[in-house]
């Protein structure tokens, strides 16, 4: 049973239905339906929960189905949050009412079948967990495992099972051994979790955490790397809110390790005559603040670097959060559709991200034009231009 | 009321099935605006509607109208819903007509400054088409981030720049719409009816289906202020000495509890705007400014301060945070009379136990668009409705202090007769020609309905609120 808790209960009383986040929200940009904006979103659960913060149950299995086609067509993104009047906690609230959702077995079928697939094979792919560093083999990457290191570079599912960006793995690989760090892959790596969490399924997410931090402890690393914005903001925000401690190692992503890299002289990259825009990824840049260091980066190899419309915390969202893929694949598209646009008109000659999913997704928006532009990574970027990879 | 599945049929073969919703979930939260009934006055209305349309052309509006004329079934105009009177919530039922589809830029007129738009654009769009122009939109409202051109024709037209360039009615050139009827018609000065009779009609006499504005060319200069004071009295003079030695483009002021949400003022009382126009000008207002905020003892804050402060110009409610909700009225009221309705606010707030919060915009030398706010609890039912009452004691009172509403709805409509005899008189007339049957947005301005169609009469309804403001004293 969802159970609001006051702070948040307070804070749906507290919408001031004035739109604000509805006008920026990209799902509604395409739906355009009031109950799949934020706005209707809140002022739904405030019609279904009592004055205590319980949910009206009778009304949620009535509505179950509804709810949960709006509340998981949905990226996640945050925008909404970022625009509130009230400065309601958005994010938090969405989670638990997927989770709410989740409970109640109201979850979309992919949703269920994501979920399903974790626990039993420890990745987003439903492949054999042992297969996850099959990458190094394909790529030739030089890399480690080790019983003890300073730093873990925790890949994440996709760019470990994803073809199209396992260079991104490859980039950051290359990028540690030339700054001569002491790290090592982890052994058995497990999906972050974070997937279970978009999911409502808080409890399953636990029991990834757990082995994932287990594992780098028993390494003695000081830092986990990784490229990919979900597994990082898991590994850093998620991770002490489901295990109840904060772990004991510090987390980067792998534009904040080429800004460290780059600004004190361990890593030198010469400048490209190139024009670059940037695309913030939602969980990188507006959730977790990482805002500044890409663009530190990108600067100081190429020669222009153009904001696109919405940029920062402002940026829009390319589709590929929240699940929508797995929920609502032709709506995805329709975002990273909208994005590529945006970025390609700002005449730029090559479009960077910092999220190996991000990348696949507008990658994958330009095939779709003509003289699609190229969509990068910002590790792979890197790595290119040192003669890395 | 339950519309026919015959109507219903129709509608999704006309305009297809992509734009008609009889969705549980989504009549459920077409069923409000801005404003949290209370409980107990759902009961008095049919505030769900049967259908919802989604109109992407005028064509589908007029053949929405024209079935609803055909069936006798309500239409209730939608844009953002960012209007907390009652506008858009329907009273028996109906059709809501979400406008927000109809959001494109239709024509720029480079030499003239005229800009043609669809009514439900959204004026931040509106802002950043321009951006890339010469030309800056003369004014535009407080709720610019969600709300649409055509909701505000129908509605106030009061906002940000009207005390330079006036109303919205008077930047607007032309408009086109759709009529009870179904009918599509231009609208200007000398149309029949003309644009200035239906514009702020609040959806009872017609839907705009496109607007064409007047622009201004782009400011050379723009310098926002912010000064605050010790006292609310002080911060009103200067305030006043501000307007009558300089032109600014907007002026606001408000009282110490919006500084709640601010962590770099302090004052009792303060007030913010901007100077726009040639560089020189605005140097010169502004130099003036520091004169008459050092003559009133006020504190000019630093320009960066006062640059976040009109960054947050659209952040009004900000301070619903504290309640978590509120209750309001806006209206227009005599400059010399704004000290003693503060004051009567500030009283009432202290009766009913309430913190009462004030925004003044300026809307010329002598009249100010007045906007207050109790903090509240809806979730305290009872408590909530006896509240509620309070809106009605400062209306009172600001009518009698020479001010009027700033609009009616399904709230207000009681007191146009009190405020505005003869704008009622013509509304009633234009009703009776344009809408015999009364399918356009009924139950609002000029007359309320009850859930079964049963008139409410406005004496009632102020008998009722009378009542449930005595029974505050027993909760």
């Amino acid at each position: 049973m969802l159970v609001l808790p006051k702070l948040q209960l307070e804070d749906v009383f507290a919408c001031a239905q004035c739109g604000y986040c509805m006008k920026r929200c990209p799902v509604h940009y395409f739906l355009g339906w009031e109950s799949e904006s934020p706005r209707g979103k809140v002022f739904a659960i405030k019609e279904l929960i009592k004055n205590d913060g319980r949910v009206d149950e009778k009304r949620i299995h009535r509505l179950g189905r509804l709810l949960s086609k709006r509340f998981f067509n949905c990226t996640f993104c945050g925008l909404c949050r970022e625009v509130c009047h009230v400065e309601i906690d958005l994010l938090e609230l969405w989670s638990r009412v997927r989770e709410m959702l989740y409970d109640h077995g109201f979850v979309p079928e992919n949703v269920v079948r994501l979920s399903e697939a974790l626990r039993l094979s420890k990745n987003i792919y439903m492949m054999d967990n042992a297969s996850r560093t099959d990458w190094v083999a394909y790529t030739g990457a030089d890399v480690s495992f080790k019983d003890s290191a300073e730093v873990v570079y925790f890949v994440g599912c996709v760019t470990s099972f994803s073809g199209r960006v396992q260079t991104v793995a490859q980039a950051i690989s290359s990028i540690l051994n030339s700054a001569n760090e002491d790290w090592t892959l982890l052994k058995d790596e497990w999906c972050c979790g974070h997937p279970l969490v978009l999911s409502g399924a808080t409890r399953e997410a636990r029991a990834l955490a757990m082995h994932n931090v287990e594992m780098v402890e028993s390494i003695g690393a000081k830092k986990v790397v990784t490229g990919c914005p979900g597994c990082y903001l898991a590994l850093k925000h998620e991770y002490p809110r489901l295990l109840g401690r904060k772990p004991g190692f510090e987390v980067l992503h792998s534009s904040q390790l080429l800004d460290v890299y780059m600004a004190s002289g361990k890593l030198t990259v010469p400048k490209a005559d190139v024009t670059l825009t940037y695309h913030d990824p939602c969980e990188l840049g507006r959730i977790s603040g990482v805002i500044r260091e890409p663009r530190a980066v990108l600067q100081t190899i190429a020669d222009a670097l153009v904001e696109p419309e919405y940029s920062g915390k402002e940026s829009i969202c390319c589709g590929s959060g929240g699940l929508l893929k797995a929920v609502n694949p032709s709506l995805a598209e329709s975002l990273a559709r909208r994005r590529y646009g945006m970025l390609a008109s700002t005449g730029a000659d090559v479009i960077v991200s910092a999220c190996p999913t991000c990348v696949q997704t507008l990658a994958q928006a330009a095939t779709a034009t003509q003289n699609g532009k190229r969509v990068v990574d910002i590790s792979e970027l890197v790595a290119e231009q040192i003669g890395l990879i | 009321m339950a519309i026919p599945n015959d109507f219903l049929n129709v509608l999704i073969n006309k305009l297809g099935e992509e734009h008609v919703s009889v969705d549980p979930l989504e009549k459920l939260v077409y069923a409000h605006d801005l404003a949290a009934l209370p409980k107990s006055v759902k009961l008095l209305f049919d505030t769900t509607p049967d259908a919802i349309v989604r109109p992407e052309s005028a064509e589908h509006v007029a053949e929405v109208i024209r079935l609803a004329n055909e069936y006798k079934i309500p239409v209730i105009p939608r844009g953002g819903a960012t209007w907390g009177f009652g506008g858009t919530v329907p009273v028996r039922g109906g059709v809501v007509l979400d406008l927000t589809g109809l959001n494109r830029i239709v024509h720029l007129d480079e030499e003239h400054g005229l800009l043609t738009v669809e009514c439900g654009i959204v004026w931040e769009d509106i802002m950043r088409f321009l951006q890339k122009t010469c030309w800056e939109l003369p004014v535009y409202p407080s709720s610019a981030l969600s709300s649409t051109v055509g909701g505000w024709a129908a509605t106030g037209g009061i906002g940000y720049g009207s005390l330079k360039h006036g109303p919205f009615i008077k930047n607007v050139v032309k408009a086109t719409a759709v009529l009870p009827d179904g009918r599509a018609v231009m609208l200007d000065d000398n149309s029949d009816p003309s644009l200035s009779q239906l514009f702020g009609s609040e959806g009872i006499l017609c839907v705009f289906t496109d607007l064409t504005l007047k622009l201004v060319p782009k400011s050379e200069a723009e310098r926002p202020f912010m000064a605050s004071f010790s006292s609310l009295a002080n911060a009103l003079m200067a305030a006043q000495e501000v307007l009558r030695l300089t032109s600014p483009h907007s002026l606001v002021l408000r009282t110490f509890g919006f500084t709640r949400t601010k962590d770099y003022v302090n004052p009792d009382a303060y007030f913010f705007g901007c100077f726009t126009g040639y560089k020189h000008a605005v140097d010169k207002y502004y130099l003036t400014l520091e004169e008459v905020v050092n003559r009133y003892r006020g504190y000019l804050a630093p320009e960066d301060e006062a640059g976040r402060e009109w960054e947050e110009r659209f952040y009004t409610l900000r301070v619903k945070k504290w309640g978590p909700s509120i209750l309001g009225n806006e209206f227009i009221i005599p400059v010399p009379k704004i000290l003693d309705m503060v004051g009567y606010c500030w009283q009432l707030g202290s009766l009913a136990r309430l913190d009462v919060e004030v925004e003044v915009m300026f809307v010329s030398r002598d009249r100010a668009l007045m906007f207050q706010l109790f903090l509240c609890d809806e979730r305290k039912s009872i408590r909530y409705l006896t509240e509620a009452a309070i809106t009605k004691k400062v209306l009172e009172a600001a009518i009698k202090a020479g001010g009027k509403p700033y609009g009616y709805g399904l709230w207000n409509f009681p007191f146009m007769e009190a405020a505005e005899p003869e704008k009622k008189r013509e509304l009633e007339s234009l009703k009776r020609a344009l809408d015999p049957q009364g399918v356009l947005n009924p139950g609002k301005t000029i007359g309320a309905e009850l859930a079964l169609g049963l008139p409410l009469p406005g004496r009632l309804y102020g008998m009722l609120m009378d009542g449930v403001w005595f029974l505050r004293k027993v909760v």
